[in-house]
């Protein structure tokens, strides 16, 4: 299987008056499908900027000089890079905002629907004088409408024996998916089988509840001019532009799929674990604790279903026992949906409680990247061993610091960027940036002391 | 090598600042045409043969109507290659033959030196009361606000012109007047810069260390109120003068006070205007404008050094 | 004894409150005790009241109720205890008066700043961007009289390298230093004085935890080298088991459990403890956590008797249900979970403090009995003492719960949960 997501020697640099960051000096990552992607390293190192990166959400002053993001066979990141190898050192962050704009528009099929992303700052990313139910809405109304537009579609011609049907299925099948499916494509309901599903898989409501739930699903009631709106985009699969642009037809179309998805909203912070979805769809950001902040910026990211999730810190704003709530909702989602996922973090138990592989990041390269357990309890780089000898244990058990201070990124030390700090650093590392050395199956280590082994 | 690394980290800051005010194109404008006025103050005070002026400190020079009896009565002249400024009569009966560039080069260090006066006088005050009160909080503050907000409620023109008929009008009287209304504005000022400052872990950090309340005050947070004050200043150098020389172009100070001053030599060129002379009005009132203009640019640049994020 | 609080409270008033009773009741009733050169940490949730503790400790807040008494001899401690506990206020007067923080002016309190100060969590925040170095310092030493000027800038030099920082840092401005070595000044500013006592108010969080081990390592040498007694504030448990010697655990403004660091970190006795514990993500270890519901209780109007119980896995009968709480869960069971029983109809409403009335059944056979299969699932079911009927309604009748206090458990420790007092109403045998 190919991959989801391919970072190929990603250089990005931020252009300030303080001076020239060098951010990412050339990272190559790969992501496949369905897989839990851990990033580590200390403040700085550039693990942020990398998730936005790939999302082409850096701000104006930064440059990409080198490299792709590889997905779903194109360039993301072809147009700003460019725009850099053409100016070179004479980069300009008014003309680069340009560039930008035409990345936006490439970008918009992908970003928020195909690639999504939860930011470090839960309160930053949510617009704190619009309700809850709104801002989940309109993310999906903004990406997917047609996918709202189906869900009402759907419901309106499911007839009440058709209903009555899919109760006795997911009865029979235990709520299997695949024959649901099956039976919504067989009788054109496609946007019915999530509804369904849904209310089946609730574990907080009697099943009488929920057959009267789904036998609910049937015979919207619908205006003729809401009818033809929705028709119109769920054949369309998007608005048209006489639908977005007609100003009070535009109006009644917004309000038409954003009361569906308000509905939605409430179906993905239930199934996120939030308890009186209905109530808290209707609170404001400020209303929240951190924890559910937290949540519904993930509901957010996951409300298109998207093939790949980049979760920045999802859990250090938020408490330990917060973040053990946080944690195993991760660990439920991704057996649940089918997205790959970049979870960002400097705690390493953290990741190590939710990913598949890690990649260890020093001075915006990664210096290694193994399975969980390999990086865990076999680490070969250098950093990477004492970056774990550093962590605190229960225990008590001694600690060591690194010696020095992260490198300043204006001028990452030559060869290796870790030699000032490494114990074993030698000759070669002050002079040559070393290559990705494969160990064994599936470990890589960028450290010279592996060559040749 | 210390000490060299040393140097150079604070001179880097230092470059990194110029770099940040010079890439403000129009507030180095502002500080060339500022620089110009002050030089021009600085010479009338020191060493006023060299820009050929005389007797700086009146319109008119003592027994003049004397030594120069043709000049009695002497209508305006126009701008000219003798007269860049073109000349004015003081008075509609009074003496000609006075040369504006002359006037305005004396004025402009009246007015600089007295609105530079009323606005540090004023930023002193009021910063001293704005931070005490903003420190101590509780039923001093509360008092302090009030007292502001009767200065805030009325309108500081009227309120310039009361103090100035109840102590006299006088160049001086003019100038404590503006101070007046002019520390509220900067007591409210420092006291919401010092409620941001106060929260600041360094002020409990220093509670900690056994520091008294006037150390924490003048050690921790003064410093640290007083960058964007200084700022405040020479952005409100600029009003100042505007008002100043308004109050005094509307009759403020008497006319027979003989003060070269920008606004009192406009409003003695009003009277010629209905004859078609606009020299001696607009030529003071470009005057006072362009300096105004010019300090309210440099602060814009200034505000920009301050500024953590301009810097980055 | 160091130092040692008893019965500390702080409430914040709350401003533009509808009544101004209202408060926030950050700390409440929290003894605490920490021997001469002994590392003692406090560990709990943000917002929890650590941070508050720390400070009234040390009088930058002045606590609302409590006493706190500073560098007193074990015999006198002694002395005040008995006293205490006899009530004997004379005696606890004549005690306090000689060793209480809180009876000192603040002249008097100037000279004892020197045994004591704290060392904060933000690095960037906590040094005046505008003082040099040396400066920020000396600022103790000078300002306690500690030594003259020309001493404590020698002596400035000495503690830059004390904390591992070259001596030409004198000169430097914070923003010149990064967040590790500013945390370091921040270290050498409260150790210039020599002090006896030092408040660490989570002094590493803000830090990479390759920093962090640095920074632990420093703390625990000076503490060797100088026998400094310190509270350790954290949410970091790790960082607790490290650095300290005994443990306290806060939960919403109430201390849960005390005891030695090993035996509560290894074997904790207090539900929140051990599922803050089991919360706590360990490399290499696979473990089935319990997850707390919900979020930490808001303080202006904080639950009924035990704070922890709306959240607590294993909380019973007396615990501190409110009707209000039962109501909400009786609501979802009968017309969620039950709806297939009750169907429409069925109305829940409190009625007073303790009795709850069900509109629309008479069937309290039905209500007690699924009140017994799911109260280990839904835990305020447990405060159901009795079903009653009337002619159109059941009657729910609570039991009264109970103000939860320190009792003794195994090796010393104690801990605020009902499930360890000696004769409990009900049995802990229940859950
Ligand atoms: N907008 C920006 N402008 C200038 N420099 C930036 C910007 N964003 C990040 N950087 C720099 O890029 C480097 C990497 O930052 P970041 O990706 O945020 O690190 P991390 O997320 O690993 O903490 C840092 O040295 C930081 O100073
Ligand atoms: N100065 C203050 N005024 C009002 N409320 C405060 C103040 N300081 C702290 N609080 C409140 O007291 C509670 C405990 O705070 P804190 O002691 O800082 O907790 P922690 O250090 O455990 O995170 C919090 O709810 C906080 O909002
Ligand atoms: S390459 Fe050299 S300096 Fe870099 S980690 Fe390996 S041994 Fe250390
Ligand atoms: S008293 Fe004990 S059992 Fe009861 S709620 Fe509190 S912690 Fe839980
Ligand atoms: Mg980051
Ligand atoms: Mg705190």
């Amino acid at each position: 299987m190919s991959d989801a997501l391919e970072i190929r020697d990603l250089h990005v640099r931020f252009h300030t008056r303080r001076g020239l960051y060098r951010a990412l000096n050339g990272v190559n990552l790969r992501l496949a499908r369905g897989e839990v992607l851990g990033i580590a390293g200390e403040s700085g190192c550039g693990k942020t900027t990398m998730g936005l990166g790939v999302m082409s959400l850096l701000p104006r002053n930064a440059s990409y000089p080198q490299g792709q993001v590889v997905f779903d066979n194109k360039d993301l990141v072809n147009l700003p890079r460019e725009y850099s190898e053409r100016v070179g050192d004479r980069f300009s962050p008014k003309q680069n905002e340009r560039i930008l704009r035409r990345v936006s528009k490439a970008m918009a099929p992908i970003r928020g629907r195909r690639i999504s992303m939860v930011f470090q700052e839960p309160m930053t990313s949510l617009n704190p004088v619009l309700p809850i139910g709104f801002q989940v809405g309109e993310s999906i109304y903004v990406h997917d409408p047609a996918q709202l537009a189906r869900r009402v579609l759907a419901r309106s011609k499911a007839t009440p024996e058709l209903t009555r049907e899919l109760v006795s299925l997911l009865a029979a099948t235990h709520g299997d998916e695949t024959s649901v499916r099956k039976f919504a494509a067989e009788h054109d309901l496609a946007g019915i089988e999530e509804q369904a599903l849904f209310v089946w898989s609730r574990g907080d409501i009697h099943i009488s509840r929920k057959e009267k739930a789904i036998r609910a699903l049937s015979g919207q009631p619908m205006n003729f001019v809401e009818r033809w709106i929705i028709d119109t985009v769920v054949r369309a699969r998007s608005i048209p532009w006489y639908l977005s642009r007609i100003p009070i037809l535009s109006r009644i179309v917004r309000r038409v799929l954003m009361r569906e998805g308000n509905r939605k909203a409430r179906e993905l912070l239930t199934s996120l674990g939030i308890h009186h979805a209905e109530r808290v769809v209707r609170m404001f950001p400020h209303e929240l604790s951190g924890g559910m902040r937290q949540r519904v910026v993930i509901a957010i990211a996951l409300a298109n279903n998207p093939e790949i999730v980049i979760m920045d810190e999802p859990t250090s704003a938020v408490d330990v026992t917060v973040q053990a709530q946080i944690l195993e909702l991760v660990k439920r989602i991704r057996t649940s949906v089918s997205a790959s996922f970049i979870v960002i973090s400097h705690d390493l138990a953290v990741l190590a409680e939710v990913c598949d592989r890690i990649a260890i990041m020093y001075a915006g390269r990664i210096v290694e990247v193994a399975p969980t357990d390999e990086i865990l309890h076999k680490p070969l780089h250098p950093y990477t061993q004492m970056l774990i000898s550093a962590i605190p244990t229960l225990e008590g058990k001694p600690v060591e610091g690194i010696q020095g201070d992260v490198p300043d990124m204006r001028a990452v030390p030559s060869g290796c960027a870790f030699h000032p700090r490494c114990p074993f650093a030698f000759e070669k590392c002050r002079e040559v940036i070393p290559t990705d050395l494969p160990h064994g199956s599936d470990q890589l280590v960028a450290c010279w002391l592996y060559e040749g082994k | 090598m210390a000490t060299v690394t040393e140097s150079k980290a604070r001179f880097d800051e230092l470059r990194l600042s110029g770099k940040v005010f010079l890439s403000n194109k129009t507030a180095v404008v502002g500080l060339a045409i500022f620089l110009v006025f002050i030089g021009d103050a600085f010479l009338v005070q020191v060493a006023p043969g060299v820009l050929g002026v005389q007797y700086p400190d009146s319109v008119v020079p003592p027994q003049f109507t004397q030594t120069n009896p043709e000049c009695v009565g002497t209508a305006p002249e126009a701008p000219s290659f003798n007269h860049l400024f073109g000349t004015i009569q003081y008075g509609l009966s009074g003496i000609g033959c006075l040369d504006l560039l002359q006037l305005v080069m004396k004025a402009i260090r009246i007015d600089v030196a007295i609105s530079f006066f009323i606005v540090l006088v004023g930023a002193a005050i009021g910063t001293v009361v704005g931070v005490v009160s903003g420190y101590f909080g509780r039923w001093l503050d509360e008092a302090m606000m009030r007292v502001t907000d009767v200065f805030f409620s009325v309108p500081f023109l009227i309120l310039a012109l009361a103090v100035g008929f109840v102590i006299g009008r006088t160049l001086v009287n003019m100038a404590l007047a503006l101070i007046i209304i002019w520390w509220p504005l900067y007591a409210r000022y420092g006291r919401s810069l010092t409620l941001s400052t106060k929260e600041a872990t360094f002020i409990e950090s220093a509670r900690a260390a056994g520091s008294g309340r006037l150390k924490i005050i003048f050690r921790h947070i003064m410093p640290n109120v007083l960058p964007p004050v200084l700022v405040q200043i020479s952005l409100d150098v600029g009003t100042v003068i505007l008002i100043f020389s308004t109050l005094a172009f509307i009759g403020f100070l008497p006319s027979n006070a003989l003060v070269p001053e920008l606004g009192a030599i406009a409003s003695i060129g009003l009277d010629f205007v209905a004859l078609g002379d606009w020299w001696p009005v607009i030529i003071p009132g470009a005057v006072i404008t362009m300096f105004s203009l010019a300090v309210n640019l440099m602060g814009d640049g200034l505000r920009d050094v301050i500024d953590p994020r301009r810097r980055s | 004894m160091m130092i040692a609080a008893y019965g500390l409270s702080k409430f914040f008033p709350i401003r533009g409150a509808f009544r101004s009773t209202a408060s926030l009741k950050a700390v409440d009733d929290v003894g605490l005790k920490i021997q001469n050169e002994q590392v003692v940490g406090l560990v709990g949730e943000s917002g929890s009241g650590k941070s508050t503790v720390g400070r009234c400790l040390i009088r930058l807040l002045n606590p609302t109720d409590g006493e706190v008494l500073f560098d007193i001899p074990d015999s006198e401690l002694a002395e005040y205890e008995k006293a205490r506990a006899a009530a004997a206020t004379e005696r606890l007067d004549a005690i306090a008066d000689r060793f209480s923080l809180l009876r000192r002016s603040s002249s008097e309190l100037r000279p004892l700043r020197r045994l004591a100060n704290i060392v904060f969590q933000d690095p960037y925040s906590s040094l005046n961007p505008r003082m040099r170095l040396a400066d920020i310092i000396s600022e103790p030493m000078l300002s306690t009289q500690f030594c003259s000027r020309a001493e404590a800038g020698i002596r400035a030099r000495e503690l830059l390298h004390e904390v591992g920082l070259p001596e030409f840092f004198e000169d430097r401005y914070p923003h010149e230093l990064s967040g590790g070595q500013r945390q370091r000044v921040a270290i050498a500013r409260a150790i210039s004085t020599n002090p006896k006592l030092l408040i660490l108010d989570e002094p590493t969080s803000a830090l990479d935890v390759s920093v962090q081990a640095q920074i632990l390592n420093l703390l625990r040498g000076l503490q060797q080298k100088y026998g400094i007694s310190m509270l350790l504030i954290t949410h970091n448990i790790a960082v607790v088991a490290y650095l300290a010697e005994y443990v306290y655990v806060m939960y919403a403004g109430k201390i849960m459990e005390w005891g030695d660091k090993r035996k509560v970190l290894r074997d904790p006795q207090h539900p929140y403890t051990k599922a803050l514990m089991s919360s706590v993500p360990v490399i290499g270890e696979t473990m089935t956590r319990t997850v707390l519901r919900g979020d930490p209780p808001n303080l202006v109007v904080p639950p009924l008797a035990c704070r922890f119980h709306p959240r607590c896995p294993v909380a019973f009968e007396v615990c501190g249900w409110s009707a209000d709480e039962v109501v909400e869960d009786l609501e979802y069971l009968l017309a969620g979970k039950y709806y297939g029983t009750f169907g429409d109809g069925v109305h829940v409403a409190t009625e007073g403090d303790r009795t709850i009335v069900v509109q629309g059944t008479t069937d309290a056979q039905r209500i007690s009995e699924l009140v017994a299969r799911e109260q280990e699932e839904i835990r305020s079911l447990k405060g159901i003492k009795a079903v009653d009927v009337t002619a159109d309604a059941t009657l729910i009748h609570l039991h009264e719960p109970i103000e939860p206090d320190m009792y003794p458990s195994t090796d010393g420790r104690e801990v605020k949960c009902l499930l360890f007092r000696t004769g409990a109403l009900v049995p802990a045998a229940t859950s």
